[in-house]
């Protein structure tokens, strides 16, 4: 699961040291870039308009050298201009304005993109007219340091305020962090005072406690129109105007974005390639991560038996060998899917692809009542549900951002991984058809794309039923490609896989305890057991524990999709996380096991054998049932919660939770059906 | 000739006349530094009438959905640049 970008709305103004840095700049900037570098933070890096949508912040690295003043800086989502036209939009707009009570500003750090200085600059002069006098710039991606030094000295002078040229990627991070916190906005200049225009749809994307603001000035219908294109159109005006006066005649050739285009944007090639690049990623993460994945688990085995064998017989061993091992271990080995899963997307991320992906797939996604803008936040919902709903803020329409983030969990995430991959690679036969394509990649790829297509699906009934209503705009900027960097995908990968296994070895490790405990006991009398064969006493024990007499309870729900009741009790466990329903099988198959010999979950989950009918427990339908369930199921309690607080009510949460329960049950009813 | 920007084709290029029409999609595009009176390129039509890419200037690049581009007045072959 992802990890929650920081926010919380407690007033922080009792940390009186503490300063607060507002960083604005156009969306793909390198915002992000800059805040990761300064803050050692590994806030989330992409070139795509829109993946900063909540202020997030993180302290200066150097705050530690210098205990004197603290900085923190706060990372906004990309503006084009100051008349918000988007939820996320009015974050920085209001955050800019000083009206959000809990940040004592001391600076604003405004940040230009050389590439796109124009835009940039005309941006800028609109934040200088409102809060100049606090303001600082720093120019990013001047990549071959066009900026000479007479340029900045004429644009300090022009502008007010110190000017620092840099590139983000490859920056001396003494130099900036000395910037910050030494340089201020030249007094000689009186900025910072202007009103600004707003119209009245704008500021309904500003929190309502501030419209009555004094630097507000609202004007409804044309007059309003023309206040805020007249505002734009002058600051751009006089952006060109210092930029003709400067000596650097820049500005970035996009040669080889526009022929990247040609081939990319082409109508039918388009379509190819964004097919073959998402089957390869899905392709990569099955087939490359598969002898990774196989060594893995080697090793968590052997150490498992290794330590298994020095410890006397006895409940102790059983928590280290069942719990630990067969429970966490059978969790970790995914570990390496998750990396390769990270490491890709950041590549596309970084790459520009994603706006292009937007274009692509606009005319899908309209016709299903969503547009091009819901991508993103589908997109993110491959890694983590969560922060794919928080990026629904970058789209304008509340009945479409609704569809958007009711749909989001059935977008296959990475926790649904581990389950996936277990089932298919121990059940569906792998063989190659086509010539190229391999059933169990095939298999994997059909399971993301039928969750992602049930989203579309119900998307479009929540458009044509609860929200009603037109498409919002789609206006989307497409970046110029860049060449992504290796280092900054590995260390997205790293993060995530941390996050992984920090994941396992806290939440999980704590509930395959709680999992093992109420599977040990409570301890079936000695007579029950006597005379019976070790294997045949350890599975009556097995199910006479609390949680086997649970999962008896629940066996006349489950029985009718193919399921028995160690199943029904993964299956249970797993609406905590879905990566416990391994676990949980891990530790119930261990556990009903005497001899603890290196066999994996998988080889058990062949053989084991129904003690009634003596078939095969697992059969091809029965796994596909379970597949089925977790393609639609919302079994993640973090994703509700998030939910609540971005709807501001119970009500959004639990109808997601119960259409995608029915939805669940149903597919896994039908398909057992079908298949057995 | 005047057209509105959805009936552009592929590589075509035109000068803008007007685009105020839908002031959230005028407000973006003055922003991102589109004048009335700039010359402007069609990069690609995405199939089945979906959004059409434009490239302005050196290094500007957006896309926006045919249902906008209709909103957009456009002149082929002006003479006249982009006023002072």
């Amino acid at each position: 699961m992802d990890k929650m970008p920081v926010q919380d709305s407690t007033p922080i103004t009792a940390e009186a040291s503490l300063k607060h840095l507002p960083l604005i700049g156009l969306p793909n900037a390198g915002k992000s870039t800059l805040f990761n570098l300064l803050t050692g933070g590994s806030r989330k890096v992409s070139n795509y308009s829109g993946i900063t949508v909540e202020a997030s912040r993180g302290e200066l690295l150097t705050n530690s050298n210098d205990s004197s003043i603290l900085y923190e800086l706060i990372d906004l989502p990309g503006i084009y201009n100051l008349t918000p036209t988007s939820y996320d939009e009015g974050v920085t707009v209001a955050t800019l304005l000083e009206l959000e009570p809990q940040y004592n500003f001391e600076k604003v750090i405004i940040l230009l993109d050389w590439h796109r200085i124009a835009p940039s600059l005309g941006m800028a002069l609109g934040v200088l007219k409102r809060v100049g006098n606090k303001a600082i710039i720093i120019i990013n991606k001047d990549d071959d340091q066009e900026v000479t030094i007479e340029d900045r000295k004429k644009l300090q002078d022009i502008l007010g305020v110190p000017v620092l040229p840099i590139t983000a990627l490859d920056a001396d991070l003494q130099t900036i962090d000395h910037f910050i916190r030494t340089e201020k906005p030249y007094s000689k200049k009186d900025l910072g005072a202007e009103s600004l225009p707003i119209t009245p749809l704008s500021a309904s994307y500003l929190p309502s406690s501030l419209t009555g603001h004094n630097q507000l000035k609202i004007i409804p219908g044309k007059k309003g129109e023309e206040a805020v294109a007249n505002e734009i159109n002058c600051n751009l005006e006089e952006s060109h105007r210092i930029l003709d006066g400067l000596q650097t005649k820049n500005f970035k050739r996009s040669g080889l974005s526009e022929k990247i285009d040609k081939i990319v944007l082409h109508p039918l090639l388009g379509g190819l390639i964004f097919f073959a690049i998402f089957y390869l990623i899905f392709n990569a993460i099955y087939s490359w991560a598969g002898p990774i994945m196989g060594l893995t688990e080697q090793v968590v085995l052997m150490t498992g038996d290794w330590i298994g064998s020095y410890l006397p017989q006895g409940v102790f061993k059983s928590l280290i060998v069942d719990a630990l091992f067969s429970g966490v271990g059978g969790v970790v080995i995914f570990l390496p899917q998750i990396m390769i899963l990270f490491f890709l997307l950041s590549l596309l991320e970084q790459s520009g692809y994603i706006s292009r992906a937007a274009f692509i797939s606009d005319r899908v996604m309209s016709f299903f009542g969503l547009g091009g803008k819901a991508f993103l936040p589908y997109m993110s919902g491959y890694a983590c549900a969560i922060p794919g709903i928080m990026a629904a803020r970058t789209i304008p329409s509340q009945k479409e951002r609704l569809a958007t983030i009711m749909t989001l969990p059935l977008i296959t995430c990475s926790a649904r991984l581990p389950v996936y991959i277990l089932l298919i690679g121990t059940f569906v036969p792998s063989y190659t058809v086509f010539k190229i394509f391999n059933t169990q990649a095939l298999s994997f790829f059909f399971l993301y794309f039928l969750g992602s297509f049930m989203a579309l699906i119900i998307a479009k009934i929540l458009r044509l039923s609860a929200f009603k209503g037109g498409p919002s705009n789609f206006l989307i900027d497409l970046p110029q490609y860049e060449r992504p960097s290796i280092r900054a995908a590995l260390k997205q990968s790293w993060q995530k896989g941390r996050n992984f296994l920090k994941k396992a070895g806290t939440i999980i490790l704590a509930l395959s305890i709680l999992i093992w405990l109420l599977s040990t006991f409570p301890k079936v009398s000695q007579e029950k057991i006597q005379g019976l064969t070790d294997q045949q006493s350890a599975s009556i024990q097995l199910e006479h524990s609390a949680l086997g007499q649970l999962g008896h309870f629940i066996e006349p729900v489950i029985e009718p999709i193919g399921m028995n009741w160690k199943i029904g009790v993964g299956l249970l466990v797993s609406f905590g996380a879905r990566e416990l329903f391994v676990s949980a099988m891990g530790t119930l198959y261990a556990l009903g096991e005497v001899d603890e010999e290196s066999e994996g979950l998988r080889a058990k989950l062949i053989a084991e054998v129904d003690p009634d009918t003596g078939k095969k427990v697992f059969d091809l339908a029965t796994a596909w049932s379970i597949l089925f369930f977790f393609v639609f199921s919302l079994q993640c309690t973090s994703t509700l919660a998030i939910l609540k607080k971005e709807t501001g009510g119970w009500r959004i949460p639990l109808i997601t939770f119960t259409y995608m329960l029915v939805l669940a049950y149903g597919s896994s009813f039908i398909v057992y059906r079908l298949l057995s | 000739m005047i057209k509105t920007l959805a009936e552009l084709k592929a590589g075509e290029e035109a000068h803008l006349k007007d685009f105020t029409k839908n002031p959230a999609l005028h407000f973006k595009l003055l922003s991102l530094g589109v004048l009335p009176g700039d010359l402007i390129k069609v990069l690609s039509c995405a199939p089945f009438g979906g959004p059409i890419a434009f490239k302005h200037g050196e290094a500007t690049t957006f896309a926006m959905r045919k249902k906008e581009a209709k909103e957009i007045i456009v002149q082929i072959n002006a003479q006249e640049e982009r006023a002072p």
